[in-house]
């Protein structure tokens, strides 16, 4: 009785040890075939493509797709740097964070050669700051900052950012959780750079936001047009995909470019410097470059169009959202990072509004 | 340790097994938890980097950054929550898991089973559930206005209510399932004898009962009062984020402004303040078997 | 006196119901066929089908029940055995490690999974399965050790004396008379611990590796696009699939004590 007791214990230890190991080997399995790859592990924000087109990858190629997600870019970075840029053949990420891979050497530069498709990308989103020689990144989709409202529901006419600090939309707005885009929304009201690095910049756009602070109903990043749509609040400041679900359910709402200049960012793909399936990872790339594939992708997204010739392809009732109107002015400024007493400064400026707003 | 884990194979007599049983918990403590910790320690007294990751040069900054005002308010708001969130659960789920200890065998494990099946459902979506009831001229607002009790829309949602509803939501299982498993073994045959005694149902409780269940109910808060400490995504949730919470603030620090240093410091303190906590709490009720619980 | 009131009944139902409330929304929107939930789309069965062809998301569920059972079943076992010998037990500093192993529950989950990362990196245990048992381990054995101490407190000792007088051995006395008594405490802290293994999104994102993606991850993760009905679909399935399986358990229950009775019956 005894020793059976002592067995079992131990029996259950090792049992359960196992059983952990033996979910976790099988990612060693798949590294002999490193020319004829037959996995492809993608790594970015769960919901990025269209079932469909994950389907039809591995149906013309043979290619099985391994879909892991991360939750912030920062996450994205942790574990890359862990995995020695390894483990991942694709990341779909941010493009502040991009930059910092780049400069971490996680990433590898593309091989343009077994792109074919590579000529399809609208110019507007190539070279930017993550980037400029556009050797390690192909842009998947663009943020826009904008401001949706519904005039049904709001007395004043929104041209721009300081509309927002008006008397007669109190406790009305809804804003995301990024907080350099909020403190950025000050900032351009003051007239000055998203990126700057003046703390006394920063701190005066932080007491500009108190005076906002009122207007303020909620701050969420997730599902907000939910609440443009119930009339929770009628004014919002939100991401790119749901302004697009917001427009699409409500035809009504309007989309506000704002006057004092308009931010955006860039979600692009990137390959790992140690990706284990590399060739896979290319075949992927020039895959979703295909115009109608990257037409699919970005109905699906709801973010704006990075492909040029997809655009024609995309279809009425998404072509608004997706793509810039002609007469675009490019005024525009991409959130940079900013150095870390910058980057402080903006935490606690976000902090301080965020009290501001319970009171 | 070793040599004295082989010793006992061959005697076990009581010490060493007592020691055998504890080995597992030694083992893994001291291989999955101290490391860690150790580490969290060492990092909040690092300097962070400029742009990402941290530079191996000791200091204080860390723990002096937290006495700004606007940093220490979010650990006045966190304790507020948790004792409000505690102090209610602890009035629904006593007397839930109490009852629930009444039921006959059959109805027991029912219960069980009917308390645990919500939790196959990810918390988000649940409370993503809460949004839709508390939302303007949602269920909520119309089921109260068809009463007549409300005339207009409450606009419930996105208010410190509404955090308040769905942090008991999430953690009120902890309460019942500690009281439930403390009053389940209660010896009912004393209650009656009290009551043939001539005691009230309300002596015989407070005599009795409450006094055999009490490390049930003390266990249970301190089961809720932990994690409601750290618990935010209800409050973004629920509360529209305005409430800026302690581990609202981690990580917004860890996530969005690379301050790895500055967030290990803050868990430290966290973790300190909730240690203490929970000390002079098993202090004032002075239950000596909960000793060495924290 | 052993039973409840009538009153006691109702309160035990409401409670419930009030639990059940948001459950019942998220089966019903399920079947939404407009992609947010402030519009009622009609009636459809379109994220049904969505599911079906998504095997990504069945992994998920498979691994997540792979971690949540074998977590909870060692935090079970870890927790259990140690809350019964440590008030037995002599050694140095078994306080501070009652402590310390209580810590990861007072450690907000985010920084617990970045430490997490750099530490099993640093001791070179490759990232899957196995590191996602051991984070979830750590913050389920508090649960279980905490319950089953409460539950061993009052506990008779005569009973458990009287056995040893008789001449039963520590062991025997552990599975005869203890265990049964602190059974409904072991299995409370298994199924908070099951729970929440199931529930953990933020630990987890951190120590998973390529190919062990958990349901909450998908879940989550899935913030910048918007989160489908499609959960809602697959919530509504994994619910159907516990009542199914409770049902048959009751079913099962009554055919063995119908026989039972039977049985009994023939003996008279």
């Amino acid at each position: 009785m005894k020793k059976t007791f002592v067995m079992v214990l131990i029996f259950a230890l090792c049992a359960s040890l196992l059983v952990g190991c033996g979910g976790s080997s099988k990612v060693q399995d798949n590294e002999n075939t490193a020319s004829q790859d037959t996995q492809l592990n993608l790594f970015t924000w769960e919901g990025m493509f269209p079932q469909e087109v994950l389907d039809e990858f591995t149906a013309e190629t043979g290619i099985a797709i391994n879909y892991s997600n991360f939750d912030f870019n920062e996450t994205m970075l942790a574990k890359l740097q862990t995995a020695k840029g390894g483990d991942y053949d694709l990341v779909i990420a941010d493009d502040y964070i991009i930059e910092t891979v780049i400069a971490e050497g996680l990433a590898q530069k593309l091989d343009k050669s077994k792109l074919e498709n590579y000529g399809n990308i609208n110019p507007i989103y190539q070279s930017q700051f993550y980037d400029p020689e556009n050797e390690y990144t192909v842009p998947y989709g663009a943020g826009i900052q904008t401001i949706v409202y519904d005039p049904d529901l709001v007395n004043i006419d929104i041209s721009g950012y300081a509309d927002l600090w008006d008397s007669s939309l109190k406790n009305s707005i809804g804003i995301i959780g990024n907080y350099r885009v909020i403190n950025g929304l000050a900032l351009k009201v003051l007239g000055e750079s998203y990126n700057t690095e003046d703390i006394s910049k920063i701190q005066a756009a932080g007491e500009k936001l108190l005076e906002l602070a009122p207007n303020i109903r909620l701050i969420k990043d997730d599902n907000l047009q939910d609440d443009l749509l119930t009339g929770e609040i009628t004014v919002g400041v939100m991401y790119t995909s749901q302004v697009t679900m917001a427009k699409l359910a409500n035809p009504n709402l309007k989309i506000v470019f704002p006057s004092e200049g308009i931010g955006f960012g860039i979600m692009a793909g990137f390959i790992p410097s140690n990706a284990p399936h590399p060739d896979a990872a290319h075949k992927f790339i020039d895959y979703i470059l295909r115009p109608e594939v990257s037409a699919k992708c970005f109905e699906w997204l709801g973010y704006y169009c990075t492909n040029k010739a997809a655009e024609e392809y995309i279809s009425k009732e998404y072509k608004d959202f997706l793509t810039l109107p002609t007469d675009f002015s490019s005024d525009m400024e991409m959130i940079q990072r900013v150095g870390a007493e910058a980057e402080e400064a903006h935490a606690k400026i976000w902090t301080e509004f965020k009290s501001a707003i319970g009171k | 340790m070793i040599k004295r884990a082989f010793e006992c194979f061959r005697q076990l007599n009581i010490n060493c097994v007592a020691f055998l049983a504890v080995l597992p918990l030694f083992v893994f403590t001291f291989m999955f938890v101290i490391g860690p910790l150790i580490y969290m320690l060492v990092l909040s007294f690092l300097q962070r980097a400029e742009v990402w990751g941290i530079v191996n040069k000791f200091t204080f900054k860390n723990y002096m950054d937290i006495f700004e005002p606007v940093y220490l308010k979010t650990f006045i708001e966190s304790f507020k929550l948790a004792i409000t969130t505690t102090i209610l659960i602890m009035i629904i789920g006593y007397p839930f898991g109490y009852f629930m200890a009444k039921l006959d065998a059959k109805w027991k494990k029912r219960m069980m089973l009917l308390i645990f099946i919500p939790f196959w459902t990810s918390s988000l979506i649940r409370l993503y559930g809460w949004i839709i009831i508390f939302r303007a001229n949602g269920i909520l607002d119309k089921l109260l206005m068809a009463l007549n009790i409300t005339e207009e829309p409450l606009k419930l949602l996105y208010t410190y209510p509404a955090v308040v509803v769905g942090m008991i939501y999430v953690l009120l299982p902890f309460m019942i399932f500690s009281v439930y498993s403390s009053a389940e073994k209660l010896d009912w045959s004393l209650v009656e004898a009290a009551r043939d005694l001539g005691a009230s149902s309300m002596q015989a409780f407070f005599t009795i009962s409450l006094k055999l269940t009490l490390p049930g109910l003390l266990s249970g808060v301190v089961l809720t009062f932990i994690p409601s400490m750290g618990l935010f995504f209800i409050a973004d949730i629920l509360g529209g984020n305005k409430v800026v919470l302690v581990g609202n603030l981690i990580q917004e620090q860890l996530m969005k402004a690379h301050n790895w240093p500055f967030a290990a410091a803050l868990s430290v303190v966290l973790m300190i303040l909730t240690s203490v906590m929970i000390y002079i709490y098993r202090r004032i009720s002075n239950v000596k078997e909960l000793e060495g619980l924290v | 006196m052993k039973n409840n009131t009538r009153l006691a009944n109702i309160y035990l139902g409401f409670i419930l119901a009030l639990m059940y409330l948001p459950i019942i929304i998220v089966i019903v929107y399920s079947f939404n066929s407009s992609k947010i939930s402030s519009v009622w789309g009609g009636f459809s069965f379109k994220w049904y089908k969505e599911l079906l062809r998504d095997k990504s998301m069945f992994d998920a569920v498979v691994n997540s029940l792979i971690l949540a059972s074998t977590s909870s079943i060692l935090a079970a076992i870890i927790g259990t055995l140690a809350a019964v010998g440590m008030p037995k037990v002599n050694l140095p500093g078994k306080g501070v490690v009652e402590y310390l192993s209580t810590l990861p529950i007072m450690i907000p989950e985010i920084i617990l999974g970045m430490v997490f990362l750099t530490y099993f990196s640093l001791i070179r245990l490759p990232f899957g399965m196995l590191t996602l048992v051991i984070a979830h381990t750590s913050f389920c054995i508090p649960y279980v050790y905490m319950l089953v101490k409460a539950r061993l407190v009052g506990i008779d000792k005569s009973l458990a004396e009287a056995a040893k007088d008789l001449g039963a051995s520590e062991i025997r006395v552990f599975f005869d008379i203890t265990l049964p008594l602190i059974l409904p405490a072991i299995l409370s802290g298994m199924l908070l611990s099951f729970a929440m293994s199931l529930d953990d999104v933020v630990i987890s994102i951190f120590v998973t590796g390529v190919n062990t993606n958990t349901l909450p991850i998908k879940i989550y993760t899935q913030l910048r696009t918007g989160v489908t009905p499609k959960i809602n679909a697959l919530s509504t399935l994994m619910l159907g699939a516990n009542l199914l399986i409770c049902l048959l358990s009751v079913w099962i229950g009554k055919q063995g004590s119908h026989h039972k009775e039977y049985l009994e019956m023939e003996g008279n």
